[in-house]
């Protein structure tokens, strides 16, 4: 289990994360929902230890070892994972160099990742991981390097943006395929029918859980609550 | 004046090893291919030039190649690579040039002349290893025939020591419509101390395409120009620098576009990526418009590895180093 108990944030004084107890199960798929803004790339970002992102308070928990002194590093060699809502690009590194992350995973596997996503590895694999490829392509290779890593746990940081609506299957497709792994998945989306797909879910706003239980229940409250919600990251019901 | 060896013919399709010096060229060989797992050198079918020290130990030409050599008096070893009009050359002529000494000086002059509707490429290595300390100079005077392609790759491997003083200058001019890319790379070793010049004169509708990538580490002294001068109208070049500064390294770069005729099109480009304290770089765009349909623009950068890149591949499992590495690799390798 992966758990995130009291966690607060605060940057540049402003209190981006307010008190946020979370848990995630192996072989689970947990979405988080929430408006723009609401903090939940911040818990992604958490959960994988980035240097900026230190918690104000509180810890992260494998397993019930206390890794909230891990470096980003040592949480990825412990099976955390995350898929970038933005992944970044870089210049001269083709796909297979990246994927294979410099010639440490062998082309074989490569070629069944990529095919996953639907790119063809024998056009994709020469190509660069650079600002040619369109958003929509460098998402799929990122997936695609997720995947190779067969994490124990996953955030997903909205894997289907820039994904086209005629591929939507692919990602349940992918998600089905590392739940079989046993992968813990730790879905943020802003899209209704991956969100229903997902064992449990959790409604953020303004940086707090404002309410978690089955996805379709919650999503049926956001909907009708968040949507009319007028003050902004301050829902109605509030 | 002393001449060794004497001319070659220019055209012959056996393996010219100068039989004084087959020890050496066996050495150098084997250097060679440790290096780049390449056994062309051997080949019958490639076409290569071999220079050890101060003499070239090893030709072997095709039809269309013609090389002569000598070394004169003071030393300096004089190669005149002449390619016939119409030259189509499937595979790259191999270059090889090597020093076996600890100490000393190389010092080279190559004239190439190419000829029209040529199309060529050179892969040239300089395997400069266990060096105590080495100047090696190398002077290339660069003709480009109309509607010529000539590609040029140039690698060094050098060792650790730092030993090694390298002065690489290129004259080129590029006739109409012809096209040179110039590249250039010292990524695998310490460079040492290196002055790059590359000068280029452009004709009419020529392009040139320049690129230098150099992995500066402890005390490196690295210094680059690189000169495009489009003088003909609608001639265009591009000149990028990419350095990775570590440690003590010193790098200057100046990179010079001139448009000096109408629909010029020029782009020069320095990007150094530094890491540690103690390192010092500097980069110089120069552009200059003297006709007021050329066009030219620059970009330049002097930075760290990006923190966002480096998250993203820890977060693979990858150490810091790690990271660093396969960044660099994509950006210099
Ligand atoms: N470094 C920072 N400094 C100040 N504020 C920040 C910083 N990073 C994020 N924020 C703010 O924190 C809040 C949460 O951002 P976060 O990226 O976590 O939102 P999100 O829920 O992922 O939104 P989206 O759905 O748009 O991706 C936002 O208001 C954002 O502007
Ligand atoms: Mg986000």
């Amino acid at each position: 289990m992966l758990e995130l108990k009291n966690i607060r944030y605060v940057k540049n004084t402003k209190e981006i994360i307010k008190n946020v107890s979370l848990q995630f199960q192996e072989s689970q798929v947990t979405a988080l929902i929430g408006n723009n803004g609401v903090g939940k790339s911040t818990i992604a970002y958490i959960i994988m230890g980035l240097s900026d992102y230190t918690p104000t308070s509180g810890s992260v928990f494998l397993n019930g070892e206390d890794i909230s002194g891990f470096s980003i590093t040592d949480r990825a060699k412990k099976g955390i994972s995350l898929l970038w809502q933005e992944p970044v690009r870089f210049e001269g590194l083709t796909v297979e160099n990246y994927l294979s992350l410099g010639g440490r995973i062998n082309k074989k596997k490569l070629y069944e990742a990529l095919e996953l996503v639907r790119l063809n590895p024998n056009v994709y694999l020469p190509r660069f991981v650079d600002k040619k490829l369109s958003g929509g392509e460098r998402k799929r290779v990122e997936i695609a390097s997720c995947v190779l890593l067969n994490p124990k746990f996953l955030v997903m940081d909205e894997p289907d943006s820039g994904i086209d609506i005629m591929s939507l299957d692919m990602i349940h497709d992918i998600i089905v395929y590392l739940k079989l792994q046993r992968t813990g998945i730790i879905i943020i989306t802003h899209r209704e029918e991956i969100v229903t797909t997902s064992d449990y879910s959790y409604l953020i706003c303004d940086g707090r859980i404002i309410r978690q239980g089955a996805s379709r229940e919650i999503i049926d409250y956001y909907k009708t609550t968040c949507d009319v919600c007028d003050t902004i990251n301050v829902p109605r019901g509030e | 004046m002393c001449v060794t060896p004497s001319t070659f013919p220019g055209v012959n399709s056996t393996m010219d090893i100068v039989k004084a010096y087959e020890q050496e060229f066996d050495r150098l060989v084997k250097l060679y291919e440790e290096h780049t797992q390449d056994n062309s050198l051997r080949n019958n079918a490639v076409a290569s030039i071999i220079v050890s020290g101060n003499r070239v130990v090893g030709l072997n030409t095709l039809n269309g190649i013609g090389v002569r050599s000598r070394t004169r008096e003071d030393g300096v070893v004089i190669i005149d690579v002449n390619i016939d009009d119409n030259t189509v050359m499937p595979v790259p002529v191999h270059l090889c040039t090597g020093f076996l000494e600890k100490h000393g000086e190389q010092l080279l002059k190559f004239n190439y002349f190419i000829g029209n509707n040529v199309k060529i490429k050179f892969k040239s290595h300089c395997i400069l290893r266990n060096i105590e300390k080495l100047h090696h100079k190398m002077i290339s005077d660069v003709y480009v025939g109309r509607n010529s392609s000539l590609i040029y790759e140039d690698e060094h491997f050098h060792d650790e020591n730092g030993g090694v003083f390298v002065e690489a200058i290129t004259y080129a001019k590029l006739n109409q419509n012809a096209f040179f890319q110039n590249k250039f790379s010292a990524t695998k070793t310490r460079i040492g101390k290196i002055n790059l010049l590359v000068d280029l004169e452009l004709m009419e509708y020529a392009k040139a395409d320049l690129e230098s990538k150099i992995y500066g580490k402890q005390t490196d002294e690295i210094t680059i120009q690189e000169i495009l001068r489009l003088n003909g109208e609608h001639a265009g070049g591009i000149a990028k620098s990419t350095i990775f500064a570590t440690d003590w390294t010193r790098a200057h770069v100046v990179n010079e576009a001139y448009g000096n005729a109408a629909h010029t099109m020029g782009h020069i480009e320095c990007n150094e990526i530094v890491k540690g304290e103690n390192v010092s770089v500097s980069t110089v765009p120069v552009l200059k418009v003297v006709n007021e349909k050329a066009e030219l623009t620059h970009e330049a950068s002097v930075g760290r590895i990006k923190q966002d890149q480096l998250d993203i591949l820890m977060s693979k499992g990858l150490s810091e180093e790690a990271a660093t590495g396969i960044i660099i690799n994509g950006l210099i390798g």
